[in-house]
């Protein structure tokens, strides 16, 4: 997997670029809209982060720029200003997911995971991890055979992290995901809704499968 | 007093005062002509036709200025009056909209103008004051975002010891508390500014409020806090969902925040005459009399002892009153200090029409 890192700020660049490595990405490096341009017309990506105030050509530009070139390259937008109609904005110019600074580092690896991942991994209905599944057409939820009682707010949180098994979901990304929520409540609402999801799908049962991750998010998969 | 009344009344001492000189005139008049006349009781003549004078011609007169004058202090000051009910009606996010002026350069005229220029001087700096804030909030984002992310590369390392890692991990919580201020700030610098758009489309608050039950009863739950939803009408009003749920999650989570073990929450959302009513009552420590009127200030915190709360930001209802406002509803807040707090909030309902839509 290669992503292109579009950012004028040196450092930020640097610590995403790093971060992406360790994740085992291919990253490469712009500084500007227009090396951005450059590059993607030599290289295929995988994925775009692309910040939005740059030097010159603003991302905005470049990405409708992208787009009119039939580049359907996914594109994270990166915006320091966070204003919803921003966000609007960038999804309307092709975007295919938006991050305002600042961001948790995490969330930023696991949106680009989730950007890249090929499309059509898992078409099935049935959602399964381990001995976990979830049926999203009846909604109805299973661990070793037992039925698992959810609340409608429950079932979405599971059949989100579930739909991401295996991959980091950052606490934004799950107020985003779960309750549509465009904004940081600072309430700890996600972790207590995790809290009551893991008494009731893996207090009774072994291997535990929902894992936290400190100061990051949340994981579920079979191996810690 | 009003200077019309005042007027009138010094008018009127006037008007007494000339009819009494010319009352006065008018007797010593009328006796040279009787003494002339060589009548025998000029005295008694001369007063009582003066009298009558006096009284057929003098009084109609005297009331007739009088009205004259009342009519034209009314006419003269009528400008004031108008001055007045403009002036009452500038805000700090009005400055720009000047006082109307009549143009002909007299007293109130200059008035007007001089006023006029005070408040173009005032909305420069009001909007200097909002710029510094926005500039401010978008310049800090930059070193926080470089921050959180080299902290949270510095966590991934492996070898660090517990300690380290928990130093670090504080600092990062830190940091992202002052994220959050700094996007507090942001949104209220640019609320000032006018720069936030609200989607307004219908929206079923009710639907909304059963939504934020459910979760205030989660958040609840752990300090063993009763949640109730005492009644929840269908009601739709015009408003930016997104707004409107961020509203609702702000009041509930005070009202779990500030309240006490084992204490309760109350919901309610009513039809009012033609508003949407919702409170959210607790029970808990409550909020001082004399600290009430400031709960809404951004940064305010009644009780010096809540300053260390790692969780608030401290504008939590200073963005909560920005939205009920920006919905042109109102919001306020009881208190009766260690029995119960009550946030009421009022938002005009949607129109039949829309409501349709």
């Amino acid at each position: 997997m290669r992503v292109l890192v579009v950012e004028d700020e040196k450092k930020t660049a640097s610590f995403i670029r790093k971060a992406l490595q360790a994740e085992g990405f291919a990253v490469d490096v712009c500084h500007n809209g227009d090396d951005a341009l450059a590059a993607v017309r030599v290289t295929p990506f995988d994925g775009i982060v692309l910040d939005i105030m740059l030097p010159g050509r603003d991302g905005l530009s470049v990405l409708r720029l992208l787009r009119e070139r039939k580049n359907a390259t996914p594109v994270l937008l990166l915006s320091a200003r966070g204003e919803v109609n921003e966000r609007v904005e960038g999804l309307n110019a092709g975007a295919d997911d938006y991050l305002p600074k600042p961001f948790e580092l995490a969330e930023l690896v696991a949106r680009v995971r989730a950007l890249t991942r090929r499309s059509g991994e898992n078409k099935s209905t049935v959602l399964r991890v381990a001995d976990l599944t979830l049926d999203t057409v009846t909604h109805r939820a299973q661990r070793g055979g037992t039925d698992i009682e959810l609340t409608a707010r429950e079932y979405r949180l599971l059949e989100f992290l579930m739909a991401s098994a295996g991959r980091l979901c950052g606490r934004m990304m799950i107020l985003e995901k779960v309750w549509d929520y465009d904004f940081d409540p600072g309430t700890n609402l996600v972790d207590v809704y995790i809290k009551r999801l893991r008494e009731k799908i893996d207090a009774d049962f072994e291997p535990k499968l929902l894992h936290t991750v400190r100061g990051a998010g949340y994981v579920l998969k079979e191996q810690p | 007093m009003t200077i019309r009344t005042r007027l009138t009344l010094w008018y009127a001492g006037v008007l007494t005062v000339s009819l009494l000189i010319i009352g006065l005139g008018t007797y010593r008049e009328l006796s040279e002509q009787l003494r002339r006349d060589r009548n025998r009781k000029p005295a008694e003549h001369a007063i009582a036709e003066t009298g009558e004078l006096v009284l057929q011609v003098g009084l109609p007169a005297v009331l007739l200025g009088l009205l004259g004058g009342w009519w034209l202090t009314r006419r003269a000051l009528s400008p004031v009056a108008g001055l007045t009910e403009a002036i009452k009606k500038i805000h700090e996010r009005n400055l720009r909209e000047p006082l109307p002026r009549t143009g002909n350069g007299d007293e109130i005229d200059q008035l007007a103008k001089v006023f006029n220029d005070t408040l173009a001087r005032l909305d420069e700096s009001f909007n200097r004051t909002r710029e510094f804030t926005l500039h401010a909030s978008h310049e800090l984002k930059t070193p926080l975002t470089v921050l959180c992310g080299e902290i949270e590369t510095a966590l991934r390392d492996e070898s660090l010891t517990p300690t380290e890692r928990d130093r670090l991990a504080s600092q990062l919580d830190e940091l992202r508390r002052l994220a959050r201020i700094v996007d507090g700030l942001t949104l209220l610098a640019k609320a000032d500014a006018g720069q936030v758009a609200l989607e307004l489309e219908p929206v079923r608050l009710d639907e909304l409020v059963r939504d934020n039950f459910a979760d205030t009863q989660i958040l609840a739950e752990s300090q063993g806090i009763r949640v109730e939803l005492t009644a929840c009408e269908k009601i739709t009003v015009r408003g930016d969902r997104h707004r409107l749920r961020q509203l609702l999650l702000n009041l509930a989570d005070n009202a779990v925040k500030y309240n006490q073990p084992q204490g309760r929450v109350t919901m309610s959302l009513r039809r009012a005459g033609d508003t949407a009513e919702f409170t959210v009552a607790n029970t808990g420590p409550g909020i001082p009399a004399e600290s009430l009127p400031h709960v809404f200030d951004r940064f305010y915190r009644g009780d010096p002892a809540h300053s260390s709360e790692a969780e608030s930001c401290g504008l939590g209802l200073s963005i909560a009153k920005w939205i009920v406002s920006a919905h042109n509803g109102t919001i306020c807040i009881e208190s009766v200090p260690s029995k119960l707090t009550t946030v009421t909030v009022r938002l005009p309902l949607a129109q039949k029409n829309e409501f349709r839509l």
